[in-house]
């Protein structure tokens, strides 16, 4: 009996030892977990398609300006100081900037004008996957480099907006040694290159177009804090804090360039009370836009057992539903209005956020007093009203029976019907249940709704190829640009203009909004748009949600706000007096 | 009461949430009536998703399980009944393969067309000129029992599972998928069944009076070797509705504006608390399980 005992427990001991090191990777107690909904997909600096993807590629590269969450206002970040801007004439304006003298990339080699140039190049170079960068950038039409300074240079933009100050440097600068070593794109001005059309041949150009296709996803070298050490799709991205730092040098470093854990996790784990459960079990550290409930109940249960901290401020992301305006039963405004009636937005912000949010009137937030067109009432759960706008529409209930209605258009032999599918992400319930409210609401109506419940991944693509009706998504802002041409410009259809709506009016008030000479202008301009997008209803922004997020009570500096992502991943550190967790 | 589910006087319908009242405990008052059962974390009123999910359970796995039963029938009776015995002519070959080659849509689907033409040529040649014509072995009983125990190597949930969630089913195609993946079992009891039948003296005698082999299948011998479906079916039913809520539990199922008991079980998830939206969804699967079996045995018991 006895050495049957023994061998029995060297297994056990061996199974349990195995088993330790296989749950406990390196640096487990180092790294800095936050739980990502879903995988990043790309890293493209020029084009990144979803929130993770815009906070992956904020770890590795670093732009002008960024957001400061300890002072909630933008901040200079490879710029040694905010920039200076100057109106030339009546339609031009002078943005002139210094890089910082200790920014350097990771070979050694210093950030230049040189850098700033190249980037705003590769955002026209044919053959780039570059095509939201194209929209958001199209009004910077060259660089003036100072002859005297290669760190000091002037970007030349075209009219004269109130936000160029800060939209100028909203974007990652890349390495032109590493990218273009030949000095292809230099043969070229920006204005060229913006004129240029997409399929005039260039072998240069060519090179250079493949070179940054060829790069491995996070290899694009950067001068952010980290570097990306593993990327597993749909399971995890891990990041190293670079030993040579350039940030790190400065004194005092600035807050936007902390970058204060040594190790930094984005796990991805779609289920919200599967990622509930690791952060209680303390396998997550940060768990940004918790559901509501989840975050109430949590907040409840550890009451007593102080491992997670609770944080809930408004955000200014909107939950929104979309229509596919290119389809021809949704093409017409009045079609639009009346589905728009269908949705219970006060009942659905009580019912998703515990009444947490605010109800809108448009995506911009009603904390922006300013902006905010209050003149104007949320789009009421009206279904009387809605029936009305349908027949309003031209449609009539099919004949014979009591759900179904049907419209014949002038010269057209073939009726349309009126049923729509819902797409929207399967994995927040948020979107379900609004997606059953509006379909039981619907069908009171006659319409049929199909709820297409769809992976992340396929919701972007979708979204992309138009395949769909409706979509419910949220889609993410800032109250310091209100630049809205990537998200309903005609220029934007087939692009990042999912909805596919345009007019001559709003793209008239979209590229006047750009332009605005000072925020009073803009705020006019703002709440005219907002009136018309209530007119034309190519979206329902429904409500404001509230940033939730829980975090484990070891770390600090998370300087929670309402700005995406909703707290400073760079700024997060483990406390020295580390709480076990249970 | 599943049949009778929208003729009942229920207080909410399946698919109506009631926003203001999300997950309610049980007795708790609604917006225009008391939520007998509670509601889930979407505000639908519990006892009628369990009263529409039983609807769901029935018109789903009923179908199914009939189906399967009928195509394991067919399928296993044929088996057991011709063995690897029958042969077929080459003309009906070339046009099976061919329309085989072209329905799977094969490398150059228009060989699979060229060959069925070639079928189709030679029996109209064969109908005007009779003569012998060659045949080819079918080997039915290798081809029936190669499929059941090929699909039955592989776990049938998690066959079900991927093909569901790889394409994304509907009602009509989660019906088609549990109706492919169940019948294997009926074939092997009717297969083994005949296997026996076929032996019997009235069998013989129903070849010396010279009936067709067909018509002793389908009339004489079919109808004794499917006895043992008698008991297996509600077997089978039971273990379908475990499939189909396990399908929905995952969220893979059926849409999620059907009412069904696993979706309902799933909400436990992002709403621990709510122990009604498990217990009572459960209880109803449980007790439509244990009736099936309890059913089945006593058929057993009068066979």
């Amino acid at each position: 009996m006895k050495p049957h005992s023994s061998a029995f427990f060297l297994l056990c001991a061996a199974i349990g030892f195995c088993s330790q090191s296989c749950s406990a990777p390196e640096g487990k107690d180092l790294a800095i977990r936050v739980r990502c909904a879903y995988d990043p997909e790309s890293l493209n600096p020029l084009q990144l398609p979803n929130q993770q993807a815009f906070d992956a590629a904020n770890l590795l590269h670093v732009s002008l300006l960024q957001a400061d969450f300890s002072k909630k206002e933008i901040a200079p970040a490879l710029a040694e100081a905010l920039p200076t801007a100057e109106l030339v004439g009546d339609s031009l304006t002078r943005v002139s900037y210094r890089i910082r003298p200790a920014a350097t990339w990771d070979t050694g080699g210093p950030v230049l004008a040189t850098d700033v140039a190249f980037t705003l190049k590769l955002m026209f170079c044919p053959g780039v996957p570059n095509e939201t960068s194209r929209l958001q950038f199209g009004f910077i039409q060259g660089l003036i480099p100072d002859p005297h300074d290669p760190r000091r240079f002037t970007l030349e933009c075209r009219g004269q907006g109130t936000e160029y100050q800060q939209a100028t440097g909203d974007f990652f600068i890349l390495p032109e040694a590493a990218l273009d070593p030949q000095g292809e794109l230099r043969r070229f001005s920006l204005a060229a290159l913006q004129r240029r059309p997409q399929n005039a041949p260039d072998s240069g150009l060519a090179a250079v177009a493949r070179r940054y296709r060829a790069l491995a996803p996070g290899k694009l070298p950067g001068c952010g804090p980290y570097q990306l050490t593993a990327w597993e799709k749909d399971r995890y991205l891990a990041f190293r804090r670079k030993a040579n730092w350039w940030g790190s040098r400065l004194r005092p470093t600035p807050f936007v360039l902390q970058a204060r854990s040594q190790k930094l996790a984005f796990v991805i784990i779609p289920d919200a009370a599967t990622a509930s459960l690791a952060l209680q079990r303390g396998d997550l550290d940060i768990f940004p836009q918790m559901p509501a409930r989840e975050f109430a109940r949590l907040r409840k249960a550890t009451a007593a057992r102080p491992a997670l901290s609770f944080y809930s401020v408004p955000s200014y992301d909107v939950v929104t539903a979309g229509f596919n305006t290119r389809r021809p039963a949704l093409a017409d405004a009045l079609t639009r209005r009346a589905l728009s009636h269908c949705f219970n937005a006060a009942g659905l912000l009580q019912a998703t956020q515990m009444g947490e949010g605010q109800q809108t009137v448009g995506i911009i937030s009603p904390l922006d007093r300013q902006n905010y067109n209050d003149s104007l009432a949320p789009v009421p759960f009206d279904l009387a009203k809605a029936e009305a706008l349908v027949r309003q529409a031209g449609w009539q209930r099919r004949a014979g029976t009591e759900t179904g209605w049907v419209r014949t258009r002038p010269g057209s032999k073939q009726p349309e019907v009126l049923q729509v599918s819902m797409r929207y992400r399967a994995d927040e319930t948020t979107f379900a249940t609004i997606a059953l409210q509006f379909k039981a609401a619907a069908a009171s109506l006659g319409i049929a709704v199909s709820l297409l419940p769809t992976e992340a991944g396929s919701f972007t693509t979708a979204l992309r190829t138009s395949d769909f009706d409706m979509y419910v998504r949220t889609l993410k802002g800032n109250p310091f640009m209100f630049n809205l041409a990537p998200l309903l410009h005609s220029r934007a259809i087939g692009q990042s203009n999912t909805t596919g709506y345009s007019g001559a009016a709003s793209d008239r008030l979209l590229d006047a909004i750009a332009v605005a000479e000072n925020p009073t202008r803009r705020a006019q301009l703002l709440r005219k748009f907002q009136t018309l997008m209530q007119a034309e209803m190519p979206w329902v922004p429904l409500f404001f949600l509230p940033t939730r997020i829980a975090a484990s009570h070891e770390l600090t500096g998370l300087h929670v706000t309402g700005l995406k992502p909703g707290f400073a991943l760079t700024a997060v550190e483990r406390s020295a007096k580390s709480t076990p967790t249970p | 009461m599943a049949l009778l589910a929208p003729y009942l006087p229920l207080p909410y319908p399946p698919h109506e949430s009631d926003l203001a009242h999300v997950a309610e405990a049980p007795y708790s008052m609604g917006s225009t009536g008391l939520h007998w059962l509670g509601t889930d974390p979407q505000g639908r009123d519990v006892l009628s998703v369990l009263v529409f999910g039983a609807r769901t359970a029935v018109l789903l796995t009923l179908p199914a399980a009939f189906l399967a039963a009928l195509l394991g029938s067919l399928a296993g009776g044929a088996a057991g009944f011709w063995g690897n015995t029958r042969r077929l002519a080459v003309p009906y070959w070339l046009l099976a393969l061919g329309g085989l080659w072209w329905g799977l849509r094969f490398p150059v689907p228009l060989v699979g067309a060229g060959v069925a033409a070639l079928g189709v040529a030679a029996i109209v040649l064969a109908l005007l000129r009779p003569r012998p014509i060659p045949t080819w072995p079918v080997p039915i009983n290798a081809i029936v029992m190669g499929a059941a125990t090929t699909l039955d190597s592989i776990p049938r949930l998690i066959l079900v599972v991927a093909i569901a969630a790889g394409s994304g089913v509907s009602a009509p195609g989660l019906l088609a998928l549990l109706t492919l993946t169940a019948w294997p079992h009926s074939a092997r009891l009717v297969r083994a069944q005949m296997l026996r039948i076929r032996t019997l003296p009235f069998i013989e005698a129903a070849h010396a009076a010279g009936l067709s082999s067909c018509k002793i299948w389908l009339h004489h011998a079919l109808p004794h070797a499917i006895q043992p479906l008698r008991t297996a079916l509600p077997l089978s039913i039971a273990g379908l509705l475990g499939l189909e809520s396990t399908l929905s539990f995952l969220g893979i199922g059926l849409p999620p504006d059907v009412a069904s008991w696993g979706r309902l079980m799933s909400a436990i998830r992002n709403e621990p608390d709510a122990w009604w939206t498990l217990a009572l969804p459960a209880t109803c699967l449980i007790a439509s399980i244990l009736s099936l079996n309890a059913l089945g045995r006593s058929r057993h018991k009068s066979l």
